[in-house]
């Protein structure tokens, strides 16, 4: 096969969709938590702190299901605590994410130790068991089962539910006004701290669905599987100009990238860490576009700041 | 209706408002004067639930306000526009108004609904609203008149304004009093808040002075007819605290040849064929409408921006064998963003961007910097410690530190003195010291430049006042031109 | 300033209540008894001199990596990236180092070894120095993605010839280019691996430390940090101000190499030293505000390291990572709410 036909086949698109799913719920996890003003660096620690409660909830439940509920929960609770501390404490959201960055990596594997001993990775679980056709090629197959899987289904679900409520709801004009100018939305008698604290903790509970969708395509939990995700998924919400079907859209490409890096390793000359480095310099490269270009949308003008409280 | 009870609120060391007691009511324009700094925001912010008091009640209808935030003061009819707006920019003018009191149809907004009632709200003001424009994109005239109707959207019985007419030019001012008495015609309660005493004399119905945190008249009848011009007199002397506001003294200055030159000077949309000149010695202000081109006028001459075309020139006076100091003097208009370090020590602020003057081999000598530091203060009458964090200062006391450092840039050999808005939420005393340094630096042969928004400012101390107006200067008067004079030429070239 | 020190002691009072709380609450929930480790956890690190040397040994990379980040976060910046740039760093220390010949003597060796060290972390901070002064791309997410192309970079410099075969090690040093360890001072440190680098630390955090207010670069550095905006309008060059602070910073992180390639293992492999960038960022987050709380703090993240290791047996040692973290947000928490109140009794009327 041709570098051009590897590139567009049904293997690469299969992996691109696989790939793209734990982004995409970071992703709209930071944009909730950054529309509403609230910097969110913890995407990373929420990403394993759900992974790994998704693959806990499967081993003593037997149930996927179980497990994805658990993830959310995990999601939606790691974030609360972000956002308790940002939002209504003020502590500096960058040194927040970083302590609970640090509290997620050391966390999981300290729980990982006492549940399964080992402190590198969790017993195997099954995931949602989704079944294909057998006439299916391979590739053809992993495209299918990626397309049905629960994770899958409900994060294109999150994606549109999280436009709409942005969007079209009270809430939504609410969190983004507290985004935009905290002060201005405290004085026409918002609630700012508690819309705040309410927009990341949704934020948490998609991206605590990404964390699921990582732990469930391995079929278990690794310690530090998160691997940077949460941290491209935030360039990629910048790069989208804070909009959530862009932010989607970025994290596609992305996720094409590391793609890329599967499909290519067997057969490329090139050696395995320059495409392992694919993702991370492309990260860098859109963060120079966004400077160049003065990026595609401007930061909520709020980004950080809290309304003035005597 | 609303009533105030011995409010009292403190900043630092600061007792910015002190037992303030007042009462408004139904069908009245009610004018809270005062100079800048005199507390009359902070009263009328715990009014409005945006501040919270330290001691005393508010009171609506006989009732405790409690608790103490803007939607309870919403709730219970409380409207207030502030002097910075406060809405959100990226949203439209709809949603603007809406806000925190938004209809939803089985959850969805429902920005239909409230369409209709806006519309009628702007015909009640005698105005068209864009609804459907983003607040980014408006002029202030729009801006102020969607604060009025957002409050009145949410059925305020009470009506406060803060500094309306500051971005106002003269023309629209009027259009705004008699929009307010028409709603207080309605039944509502309206409160100016201003510092422009002569502004609100024909509108309103009653004046309340304050003046350093106190209430020193409450709710004084204004007398149409005989007796006005005693009682203003009164008035004036209320605010002033007792005697004629001392003017400033001024000696005859020389002039000498031209030190500042702008010649069609443009930059972005902010400024388009500016032009004048300063000569040495020559104090001159610039009035207009914040957002004309202010802001660039005072980039461009520091050199923190280049114009796209034109001349700009300052001439150099001889410096002292330090290369190193810019030839202008500059005064920002946002000390605690663009003047100060607030976080860092008053010394590090008296000499900031001078620190490599006391640098040998890259060290620092500390008593070196201490001396000069403590020289520049105590110029300023400014007592405080070098080791005080600057951040705990009053905004006076702020100020000084800045306007120290520029007037010893002079000392130093700068040759131009540009200060933005330098008196801007600074007590009488600071303002009048403040005053006396500009003239004592024009005496020293420096062309001085004023911005200002605050024509009473401009004409104590000027000798000639431009008008700006959409980044070009559109008329040249003495400072004894009366307000319609000027308010007319801001008014000629159209507001932006 | 005095209330400024005595806020920022009584938040590190907190954050140090607050790891206390958390190790009982972790491990009584594991199923241990709390007193009993912690009894464990002191003898395996201040009860004995080789304990004592350990906890030494580990704080020290924390140290130069504690100084590196508060350098940086003085600038206003966030420089996560110390991961990457100490491994960039040891690289560098271990292939120079490698290639020097024998002759030369060991103390130009050592430096040789260590500007390279520096110079190798100063360069892997270039870049989101760069793409913040020039493209405004938030450090944060920049210096993660150095640190992850780090790994991959160190992995394909190493497989370009200069590992040992199939290993993921440098060659071994140059004679020379060692650090010494204090046991050869001090007998009683026998066995542990700390050496003469941690004095180097200690020295560099103080006169680091000192900068800040005795120097023209340090001053203005910290000026820049609280508000570059009127830092610029009085011609405070910003922009390289910061570049050259995260820079420095990364320069800094090289010379823990000081402690883990030439004072410890005499080469360098993959992983050597991971963990001391985000130790450090935990370092500076704590003892903000002098050298000598930098040194302290990094002591106090050295004993904890030390500590896990000795009772492992009982609790996963990623215990002290959780606590780690529970120490940072304590204080922050407390430091927030100290401002809170500074600001609600200070602020101006005219904000």
């Amino acid at each position: 096969m041709t570098l051009t036909q590897t590139i567009f086949s049904v293997t690469m698109l299969a992996q691109t969709v696989r790939m793209a799913v734990p982004y995409a719920c970071a992703a709209l996890g930071g944009v909730w938590s950054e529309r509403s003003g609230v910097v969110n660096i913890a995407l990373e620690g929420t990403l394993l702190v759900s992974g790994l409660a998704a693959v806990a909830a499967h081993v003593a439940s037997g149930s996927a299901a179980v497990g994805a509920f658990a993830a959310i929960v995990a999601g939606a609770l790691f974030a609360l605590v972000h956002a308790v501390l940002v939002a209504r404490e003020r502590v500096d959201a960058i040194v927040s994410g970083i302590a609970l960055n640090l509290v997620a990596a050391g966390g999981t594997r300290f729980v990982l130790r006492s549940l399964y001993d080992s402190s590198s990775n969790s017993p195997s679980v099954a995931g949602f068991a989704v079944h294909v056709g057998a006439h299916a090629s391979p590739a053809m197959a992993l495209l299918l089962r990626t397309l049905t899987d629960p994770l899958t289904i409900l994060t294109v679900v999150a994606a549109a539910a999280s436009f709409f409520v942005l969007y079209r709801t009270r809430f939504g004009l609410r969190a983004r006004a507290c985004g935009e100018d905290p002060q201005a939305a405290a004085i026409a008698g918002v609630p700012v701290a508690p819309v705040r604290i309410l927009a990341v903790t949704i934020g948490g509970m998609v991206c605590g669905l990404g964390g699921a969708a990582l732990a469930f395509d391995q079929h278990q939990f690794q310690s530090g599987m998160s691997g940077g995700r949460g941290f491209i998924a935030l360039a990629a919400v910048i790069l989208s100009g804070w909009r959530p079907a862009r932010a989607v859209l970025a994290c596609v490409a992305f996720a094409a990238l590391d793609a890329l890096q599967i499909v290519l390793q067997d057969q490329s000359r090139v050696p395995r860490e320059v495409i392992e480095m694919f993702p991370y310099v492309a990260t860098l490269l859109s963060l120079v576009v966004i400077g160049l270009t003065r990026g595609a949308g401007r930061p909520p003008a709020g980004l950080g700041k809290h309304a003035e409280s005597a | 209706m609303l009533r105030l009870v011995e409010l009292e609120k403190r900043f630092g060391s600061l007792l910015a408002v002190q037992s303030a007691s007042l009462e408004v009511l139904p069908g009245r324009v009610h004018a809270v004067v005062g100079e800048n700094g005199a507390g009359k925001s902070t009263l009328l912010k715990m009014a409005a639930g945006i501040l919270t008091p330290d001691r005393g009640e508010v009171r609506i209808d006989r009732q405790h306000m409690t608790p103490h935030t803007p939607a309870e003061a919403i709730r219970r009819g409380i409207g207030m526009v502030q002097q910075h707006f406060a809405l959100i920019e990226p949203f439209t003018a709809l949603e603007n108004v809406v806000l925190g009191v938004e209809p939803t149809k089985k959850g969805v907004l429902d920005l239909a609904a409230a369409r209709a009632k806006v519309q009628a709200i702007a015909a009640e003001l005698g105005t068209v609203l864009p609804l459907d424009a983003k607040v980014e994109s408006l002029g202030v005239g729009d801006r102020q008149r969607l604060e009025i109707a957002r409050a009145l959207y949410r059925d305020a019985r009470v009506l406060i304004l803060d500094e309306p007419t500051a971005v106002l030019t003269h023309g629209e001012a009027e259009g705004l009093y008699k929009t307010l008495r028409k709603l207080a015609a309605g039944g509502r309660a309206v409160v100016v808040v201003t510092h422009k005493l002569g502004e609100v004399v024909d509108f309103a119905d009653e004046v309340s002075v304050m003046r350093r945190g106190k209430v020193m008249m409450a709710s004084r009848e204004l007398r149409k007819g005989p007796g006005r011009d005693e009682e203003l007199r009164e008035i004036t002397e209320a605010i002033m605290g007792g005697g004629v506001q001392e003017l400033v003294r001024r000696d005859a200055r020389q002039l000498g040849g031209t030190a500042i030159v702008m010649s069609d000077v443009h930059y972005g949309r902010a400024l388009r064929g500016l032009s004048f000149e300063v000569k040495a010695g020559e104090i001159v202000g610039i009035a207009g409408v914040d957002g004309n081109g202010q802001r660039e006028i005072v980039e461009v001459l520091s050199g923190l921006t280049t114009p796209e075309a034109g001349r700009v020139a300052v001439v150099e006076r001889a410096l002292l064998g330090k290369k190193r100091i810019p030839a202008v003097a500059v005064v920002h208009e946002d000390r605690q963003r663009e003047g100060l370090v607030l976080d860092a020590d008053v010394r590090d602020n008296a000499l900031l961007g001078e620190h490599w003057r006391y640098a040998s081999w890259g060290i620092l000598s500390l008593p070196a910097m201490s001396r000069d530091a403590r020289e520049r203060l105590d110029r300023a009458q400014a007592p405080f410690g070098l080791d005080t964090v600057t951040r705990t200062l009053s905004g006076g006391n702020q100020q000084k530190i800045v306007i120290a450092r520029a007037i010893a840039k002079i000392a130093m050999g700068a040759s131009a003195l540009v200060l933005a808005h330098p008196t801007r939420g600074v007590d009488l005393g600071a303002s009048r010291a403040i005053h006396q340094e500009v003239l004592a630096a024009a005496a020293k042969q420096v062309a001085v430049l004023v911005i200002s928004s605050d024509l009473a400012e401009l004409r104590a101390v000027c000798d000639r006042i431009l008008v700006l107006s959409r980044g070009r200067i559109v008329e040249d008067c003495a400072p004894t031109a009366t307000d319609q004079h000027i308010g007319r030429a801001m008014l000629s070239a159209g507001a932006p | 300033m005095n209330g400024d020190r005595r806020a920022s002691i009584l938040a590190t009072v907190a954050g140090l209540a607050a790891a206390w709380v958390a190790f009982d609450l972790l491990v009584f929930f594991y199923g241990e008894s709390p007193r009993r480790l912690f009894v464990l956890l002191f003898e395996g690190t201040w009860g004995t001199p080789y304990g004592a040397g350990q906890v030494l040994f580990k704080a020290t990379p924390l140290l130069f990596t504690g100084v590196a980040v508060d350098l940086a976060l003085r600038a206003g910046l966030f420089n996560i990236g110390a991961e990457g740039q100490l491994a960039v760093g040891g690289l560098a220390a271990g292939i120079v180092g490698a290639l020097l010949p024998p002759w030369v003597p060991g103390p130009l060796a050592v430096v040789i070894v260590l500007i390279a060290a520096a110079a190798a972390g100063g360069a892997w901070a270039f870049i989101p120095a760069v793409l913040r002064a020039r493209f405004r791309a938030h450090e944060v997410i920049s210096t993660i993605m150095m640190n992850r192309i780090a790994d991959a970079a160190i992995g394909l410099v190493l497989g370009l010839g200069f590992a040992l075969k199939g290993t993921v090690r440098t060659l071994d040093l140059a004679s020379g280019a060692r650090v010494p360890r204090l046991e050869r001072f001090l007998p009683a440190l026998r066995g542990s691996a700390v050496s003469l680098s941690l004095l180097a630390a200690v020295v560099l955090a103080l006169v680091v430390g000192w900068s800040y207010r005795g120097t023209r670069w340090g001053r203005e550095v910290s000026l820049v940090g609280m508000n570059p905006v009127a830092c610029a309008a009085e011609r405070i060059p910003v922009r390289s101000r910061i570049a050259q602070a995260m820079i420095l910073s990364g320069a800094l992180c090289g010379l823990v190499s000081s402690a883990t390639v030439l004072g410890y293992k005499g080469y360098f492999e993959q992983g050597l030293g991971a963990g001391a960038g985000f130790g450090g960022l935990a370092v500076a987050l704590l003892g903000r505000g002098s050298g000598v709380g930098l040194v302290l703090a990094a002591l106090l993240f050295g004993t904890m390291q030390q500590g896990g290791l000795a009772i492992n047996a009982y609790v996963p040692m990623e215990l002290m990572d959780v606590i780690q973290g529970v120490v940072i947000t304590a204080v922050a928490l407390a430091d927030a709410r100290v401002r809170a109140a500074v600001v609600r009794s200070s602020r101006g009327a005219f904000a």
